[in-house]
């Protein structure tokens, strides 16, 4: 049966087998209505929301280019990180030099007033600069001890941001000018093909742009070659190197590419405050990157966007509509406290009971199949009834490849 | 290489090996583990083409053989030249590409992942994009994505496994996954193929299939295959050579009907019971000893 002679590279070239073809983006009639559908809801919120709902979406839409920048890194590749809110940081600060008012006052220290298409991709390229020249030593490191060193890199980045007056502004921070497309900046109402735009809206279009693409890269990369080798390495470092994968060469691609991305998130972010101090970039930021991924689903991009809305955009939402009082001095809940809350609760719920994230029980529960469950969920993964027999094997994931002295894979797959 | 697969001959770079030559040769190896000396001066050869066995009871030294020509572990001394090349100078990574495709004894490494992205990870050393390209998914990148599919599918098909060609490794039936792990070997194009224990916990249906799958690779494709295996009905009966290892040392080498005829063989695996080995069975397989 083997031998079966197949076509000729040359034939195969003509006539690839249509069975063998890659999913297309918008390759099913579900797929074109779900856009539909996407692009609906776009313009219905584009024209009825109000500047404060702008606010609360723009944030949350920068928040998921980060949690896709931590997703490939950590839920694709399997590399825990909590230095995200350093590499935004490098990317914020990148932006507010090049894009910063020519020096003026302590709020306003050197800046080059370049526009906004020079210091985005610059804060995105400053970053993933930075991140390739730490890598090769973070990243030869696993698990805990890798998210030790990334830790590490926030408070060091902290130290710097608040040392470094010349360029940050020192505690205090800078000012970030308005960003300026030639004649309008986006402070004020333009008018775009005679439709009067607000400056949310403005901003609205900025980011989206932005996070499309880089949703666009990232899912693009998952299907592909380096995506599969990403999720070998995250799943069985050793068993990926057997196959071939480069561990080094995945890892450090995962990490630049993911510092890049964090750094166009940072400079959005800083853009959009208009204001930046070092206080921004905090543990706590990187730590609800982290809390997105897991909420929203791990190695999934639809997951990372729900992800940052659920820990981003919630919080605001909940004090929006919450008939609570933001703080209160004792007793009694506020809606601060309510949120703190929710947000324990559905990190906690999540882990339990859906390690797919948000994304994960929208796909179980949507017409079209149960989808794979994520590690960690049990036996189903690793259990193999072995038939015709009286012994039941049950193949243990931890137990892999040989035995003493060779090196593990993290281990930490999915649920982690 | 260029990315496309060869379609003519699924072990494609067999007409580089010299028949004349071994195509793999190990010398004088030895691996230690803090004391305890998991080989000595393990020597053998394999031909092109040949259907090597390698056998010895629990702790021989079987799976820390295959470790080195993974280049996971590091050999305390000795030499082993795969294809006229040093392979003790290669990275891991690099063994795949030098040629050399590994089954794992053991499935579950990548649960999630669904048996046909299992086989294109398995080309991962066939194809070529790299995160730019990769992240665009243009032009070339689709090309080669599809090519490869189309290889993977036409492998599946030979595999009976193109049934569950989208369900995720983690779901199917423990014959299944070692058989889909089977197919991504193949899938990478491999000169010689390391089977580590491929009947181990299968039905004997299931492994009467493997079997069959591994004799049709062996006579087929010409494709070189060692073969770590406790099964005896298997080893002997599919095997053109056998080397026996007990405690780390060669205790025997030859062909099956020698090896068995053995008294140290014998001895080592049966201990004091002096019982007969299964007989080199027709009919496959005989005894599954798990």
């Amino acid at each position: 049966m083997i031998a079966t002679r197949e076509p000729g590279p040359s034939r195969l070239r003509q006539e690839l087998p249509r069975e063998a073809e890659p999913p297309r983006l918008l390759g099913s009639l579900a797929r074109w209505l779900w856009l539909g559908v996407g692009v609906l809801a776009l313009l219905l919120f584009f024209s009825l929301a109000s500047d404060d709902w702008f606010t609360i979406v723009n944030y949350c839409l920068i928040a998921a280019i980060a949690t896709l920048a931590l997703n490939l890194l950590s839920g694709y590749t399997g590399q825990i990180s909590l230095g995200l809110a350093f590499f935004m940081g490098l990317g914020g600060y990148t932006a507010a030099l090049l894009g910063g008012n020519p020096p003026a006052g302590p709020l306003d220290p050197w800046g080059l007033g370049l526009p906004v298409f020079i210091w985005l991709p610059a804060a995105g390229l400053v970053a993933a600069l930075v991140g390739a020249l730490i890598g090769p030593s973070a990243l030869r490191l696993r698990g805990f001890y890798l998210g030790i060193v990334t830790l590490a890199l926030v408070f060091i980045g902290n130290y710097l941001f608040r040392n470094l007056t010349f360029i940050t502004g020192g505690p205090q921070g800078r000012n970030f000018p308005v960003p300026a497309f030639g004649g309008f900046s986006l402070d004020q109402q333009n008018s775009i093909l005679g439709i009067a735009l607000t400056s949310g809206q403005q901003y609205f279009l900025l980011i989206l742009v932005v996070l499309l693409l880089s949703a666009l890269f990232v899912y693009n990369l998952s299907r592909s070659r380096v995506g599969r080798a990403m999720r070998a390495v995250r799943d069985h470092e050793v068993g990926a190197a057997i196959m071939g994968v480069n561990l080094f060469e995945v890892k450090m691609g995962a990490f630049v590419l993911s510092s890049f991305l964090a750094g166009v998130a940072g400079a959005l972010y800083v853009s959009y405050a208009r204001y930046v101090i070092p206080d921004y970039w905090s543990l706590s930021l990187s730590i609800q990157f982290v809390a997105a991924i897991i909420i929203g689903g791990i190695a999934d991009v639809w997951g990372s966007i729900l992800g940052a809305a659920f820990v981003f955009a919630l919080p605001q939402v909940i004090d929006y509509f919450s008939l609570l009082p933001p703080s209160t001095g004792g007793g009694g809940l506020s809606s601060g406290d309510l949120n703190a809350l929710l947000y324990g609760l559905l990190i906690i719920v999540f882990l339990l009971f859906e390690p797919g994230g948000v994304i994960g029980l929208v796909r179980r529960l949507r017409p079209g199949g149960p989808r794979p469950q994520k590690l960690g969920t049990g036996a189903s993964a690793g259990a193999a009834v072995k038939e015709g027999s009286e012994s039941i094997e049950v193949v243990d994931l931890q137990q892999r490849l040989p035995g003493p002295g060779e090196e593990r894979g993290s281990g930490g797959t999915g649920a982690s | 290489m260029s990315g496309r697969p060869d379609h003519s001959n699924l072990a494609s770079d067999n007409h580089q090996i010299n028949p004349r030559e071994p195509l793999l040769r190990v010398e004088q190896l030895s691996v230690r583990f803090a004391g305890v000396r998991a080989l000595s001066e393990v020597s053998f050869a394999v031909w092109p083409g040949e259907l090597f066995a390698v056998i010895g009871p629990n702790g021989a030294g079987k799976t820390s053989l295959f470790n080195v020509l993974s280049r996971v572990y590091q050999p305390e001394a000795g030499r082993v030249t795969f294809a006229g090349q040093d392979l003790l100078r290669l990275k891991p990574y690099q063994v795949a590409r030098a040629g050399i495709a590994r089954t794992f004894q053991n499935m579950g490494q990548f649960p999630t992942m669904t048996v046909l992205e299992y086989l294109l990870l398995g080309r991962h050393t066939r194809m070529h994009s790299g995160i730019l390209r990769a992240g665009l998914f243009i032009g070339p990148t689709r090309r080669e994505e599809w090519e490869n599919r189309a290889y993977c599918l036409h492998i599946l098909d030979l595999l009976n496994l193109k049934e569950v060609r989208d369900r995720p490794l983690g779901s199917l039936p423990y014959g299944l996954q070692k058989r889909a792990d089977l197919a991504r070997a193949l899938a990478m194009e491999p000169q010689l193929l390391l089977l580590d224990e491929p009947v181990a916990g299968m039905s004997l249906e299931e492994t009467e299939e493997i079997a069959a799958i591994i004799l049709e690779i062996k006579e087929q494709l010409g494709l070189t295959q060692i073969l770590v295996e406790h099964d005896m009905a298997l080893v002997m009966g599919l095997a053109d050579r056998v080397l026996v290892l007990d405690f780390g040392r060669v205790i025997a080498e030859g062909r099956p009907e020698e090896v068995q005829a053995n008294p140290a063989v014998i001895k080592a695996y049966l201990g004091e019971e002096s019982e007969q080995l299964p007989a080199p069975a027709d009919d496959l397989p005989a005894v599954s000893e798990n």
